[in-house]
């Protein structure tokens, strides 16, 4: 509802910011799913634990919509909050990740390094970006929740460990950075009254 | 015994019935390949592939968990999607959530479970085609194209922005075999041009979440495209208007350029040109003339009279602005002589003359300069130099108003005044400074020596016997000057006009004397070549002006044939002219390419230029009284 009041009169701008945010995350998503792709090419899968936890993110105590209905009731605020939250939740593990990736035994550990470095960038420009629109929607979609990492700089000791713990944050990001662009996206929607052929 | 055997024989028979029985039987193969597809993030079904059934009936059964549960639940729908599927309605379709999903197939004989499967609905997102794709070929006719449109798959839900959907197309004729593809992004329309002209095309549609599948290609939609054909006639007439105009630019250069052009492809070819021929005379078609002058009758010279040779030729310059100046006869070179000289005194010869006709450095350096270059070079000229020095005196006499006209002692005075041009040294030329300016001149020069051989000469020179050398009390010049004493030119006046009429020049300066080369670059004289007519009785001598070309006096060189030097100036009267032969070397100098020729030619008077010059040496001695240009008297050399 605050959304509407501000879409109004703000409707370009925040639509074509939505629209480069969306961009954004897009991008961000797509990196870490070449990421997973490119950790499992080399990955011996009996190394590899039976099935990554992602009920152990460390993001998964936000609560987030979990089909489209449920997602469709959200507010805008809230989606932006949503959005916004787990976007600060990963600077931390990616700045871990980054300097892990430097040192993985993995044979594909530079490409690996240099996406994760893509990431870090996307990941501070849309925060940004994302900063600025908060203002315009209020103070409900300001609100971040505060989703600490837990897992500390060190992946681990030997090799299987330090694999096992590379992908399963890998796995954590994948997911988070699609609930983000998917809460972006439906922003956008929600506000291109303007431009409705896009949705 | 019966009753045993009977029942061995049941025994036998229930064992043999129950192995019958288990034969082929197994327990069932484990399913495979388990894939599962959403089509627009709120339901999804599985797939799998099932095994060998063991040769029973065998069930399947799919179980799943969720991440985060230990609970087990089976498959709500078996039917939906078909055999060997499972359908996951919305109710239980939960995004963000991992499932864990296992195929479980049993008959009675057994069990077989597959390998777990892990998926998350969001990242199998694969749509149903496109539908309602309409095409449409636009009413233009001469420019139809293909307008294609279409809606997304009824169950994606893109208004929400819960599915962002990319579309593609792709078209190919119908006969064809090749399609082509056009992406549109997310826009539902497009256009498509450049179709061929009656042919019928194949349109497919087809659509892709933004992380997820392609679907499958929409059903085909046909449409024909109408016969067409201004399109490309318009365009060959774009193309031949520019053809034309390129074609009309390139033959603009070509005509501006024409010359340069023509010059290229067909360089000029030098003409031959043959020294001694008149090309005036040529023109006139008076064949006899023209001959006449390049046949040296008198070759071998049949008479002793070797005063015939004396006739020389000395080359005078006029500077280049007096060459309009033709006045028939004597007018010419008294305006010659008035022109040129500026600050010449009564007496003054040549050397004292402030002419810029004369030696720059009145000095003996220049002259020296004039001497040394002229042995190097075309000093050909020094041969009948001598006599056109002394010409030159005179026509330097002539040219100061107050030149008293028959002072012959000036002009030995004047020559005095040049010392190192007349008097001690062996070798004098004069050619430098009267270097002939064009080369045509030089050529004409050059050939002049061996056309006007004494005895080829009398036509256009007199020769003046001893007696009326002696006669001959002024030279030519004077008499032109003041005016006077014309009438012992009088017999050969004609003959100089005549001469004259053929010089372009006027042959009144006579600054050549001795100019040094440099002198001679800064005069751009022509030079004229004259003929000692008659030598005056007091040691005058008439000069006739030779050569009606003038020569560049720039080039120096070139007249080096037939040009008597003056080798030394007797005290008395004379100055000795080099003979020829030793001018000889010379000729090669001669610049003009023409000179070749001439040279040929004059190689055969050279012989008798030399005796002419020693004929003429005696007479020399009689004739410079005044030193002057009274040697012109000699003789010898026809060199111009």
């Amino acid at each position: 509802q605050y959304l509407e009041a501000t879409r109004t009169e703000l409707a370009v701008p925040v639509n074509d910011l939505l629209d480069r945010a969306s961009q954004r995350s897009d991008k961000m998503h797509s990196l870490s799913t070449l990421l997973t792709q490119e950790m499992d090419s080399h990955f011996p899968p009996y190394g590899r634990m039976q099935m990554p936890r992602p009920a152990d993110c460390h993001t998964s105590a936000l609560q987030t919509p979990n089909d489209k209905e449920q997602a469709l009731q959200v507010s805008e605020s809230d989606l932006m909050s949503l959005a916004r939250s787990l976007l600060q939740a990963w600077v931390d593990p990616l700045a871990v990740l980054s300097t892990s990736a430097i040192t993985l035994p993995h044979p594909s550990k530079s490409s690996i390094s240099s996406k994760i470095q893509e990431l870090q960038e996307h990941s501070k420009s849309l925060g940004d970006g994302l900063d600025i629109l908060s203002g315009k929607m209020g103070p409900s979609a300001q609100a971040i929740s505060f989703l600490p990492y837990t897992g500390g700089t060190d992946l681990g000791q030997d090799r299987v460990t330090i694999l096992n713990k590379f992908n399963f944050l890998l796995s954590c990001l994948r997911r988070d950075s699609h609930k983000i662009d998917s809460f972006l996206k439906v922003l956008r929607c929600r506000a291109a009254k303007l431009q409705p052929e896009l949705c | 015994m019966k009753k045993v055997g009977e029942v061995v024989l049941l025994w036998l028979l229930i064992l043999f019935i129950q192995n019958a029985a288990g034969e082929g039987y197994s327990p069932p193969g484990k399913p495979t390949n388990i894939s599962c597809r959403s089509p627009e993030k709120e339901t999804f079904t599985c797939w799998w592939k099932p095994g060998s059934d063991g040769g029973l009936p065998t069930t399947y059964a799919l179980y799943y968990r969720k991440e985060g549960s230990q609970r087990v639940f089976e498959c709500p729908d078996y039917k939906t999607a078909g055999k060997n599927s499972c359908f996951f309605s919305k109710n239980v379709t939960f995004v963000w959530v991992n499932y864990n999903i296992t195929v479980v197939a049993t008959n009675s004989r057994g069990r077989a479970f597959s390998d777990p499967v892990d998926i998350d609905v969001v990242y199998i997102v694969k749509p149903n085609p496109p539908e309602e794709v309409v095409v449409n070929v636009t009413e233009d006719k001469d420019w139809p194209f293909l307008q294609v449109s279409w809606k997304p798959p009824k169950m994606a839900d893109t208004r929400s922005g819960w599915i962002t959907l990319f579309y593609e197309v792709r078209l190919k004729l119908e006969n064809k075999n090749k399609w082509e593809e056009v992406s549109a992004g997310q826009r539902k329309t497009l256009q498509i041009y450049s179709l061929r002209s009656g042919g019928t095309y194949e349109v497919q549609v087809r659509c892709k979440p933004d992380h997820g599948f392609w679907s499958e290609w929409s059903p085909s939609s046909r449409v024909k495209v109408p016969e067409y054909f201004p399109q490309e006639r318009s365009m060959w007439i774009l193309i031949v208007v520019f053809a034309a105009f390129i074609l009309v630019i390139f033959i603009w250069m070509v005509y501006m350029n024409f010359h340069s052009v023509k010059r290229y492809l067909l360089p000029p070819v030098p003409g031959p040109k043959i020294k001694g021929i008149d090309k005036q005379l040529l023109k006139s078609g008076k064949s006899e003339d023209i001959f006449s002058s390049l046949v040296v009758s008198d070759f071998p010279p049949t008479t002793s009279n070797y005063e015939d040779f004396l006739v020389q030729y000395l080359e005078v310059y006029v500077p280049e602005e007096r060459e309009l100046i033709m006045d028939e006869g004597k007018d010419l070179q008294d305006d010659s002589f008035k022109t040129e000289n500026s600050t010449c005194d009564n007496d003054s010869g040549r050397g004292s003359c402030d002419s810029h006709t004369l030696l720059t450095d009145k000095g003996g350096g220049d002259k020296e300069d004039g001497q040394q270059s002229d042995q190097e070079g075309s000093q050909a000229e020094a041969d009948t130099k001598s006599q056109e020095e002394a010409l030159e005196e005179e026509l330097l006499a002539c040219s100061h108003e107050n030149l008293q006209s028959s002072n012959i002692s000036n002009e030995k005075e004047k020559v005095k005044s040049w010392p190192s041009l007349f008097s001690p040294l062996p070798q004098y030329s004069l050619s430098p400074v009267n270097r002939p300016n064009p080369p045509k001149t030089g050529q004409q020069h050059c050939l002049s020596d061996s056309l006007f051989t004494p005895n080829s000469m009398p036509s256009y020179f007199t020769q003046p016997g001893p007696s009326t050398r002696k006669g001959f009390r002024s030279n030519y010049w004077e008499c032109s000057f003041d005016h006077k004493q014309s009438h012992p030119l009088h017999p050969q006046s004609a003959a100089h006009e005549h001469l004259q009429a053929q010089n372009d020049l006027n042959t009144a300066h006579v600054d050549y004397m001795g100019a040094p080369l440099d002198v001679h670059v800064l005069n751009v004289r022509p030079s004229e070549y004259v003929e000692v007519q008659r030598v005056s009785v007091e040691d005058g001598v008439l000069l006739h002006p030779i050569s009606p070309s003038q020569e560049d006096s720039r080039t120096l060189s070139h007249q080096t044939e037939d040009y008597s030097r003056v080798r030394m100036v007797n005290n008395d009267n004379g100055l000795l002219l080099l003979q020829r032969d030793a001018i000889e070397e010379e000729k090669s100098m001669c610049p003009y390419q023409e000179d070749v020729v001439s040279r040929a030619s004059i190689t055969p008077t050279l012989q008798n230029s030399v005796t002419g010059i020693n004929t003429a040496l005696p007479i020399l001695d009689e004739m410079a009284a005044s030193g002057y240009i009274d040697t012109a008297t000699m003789f010898g050399l026809p060199t111009h």
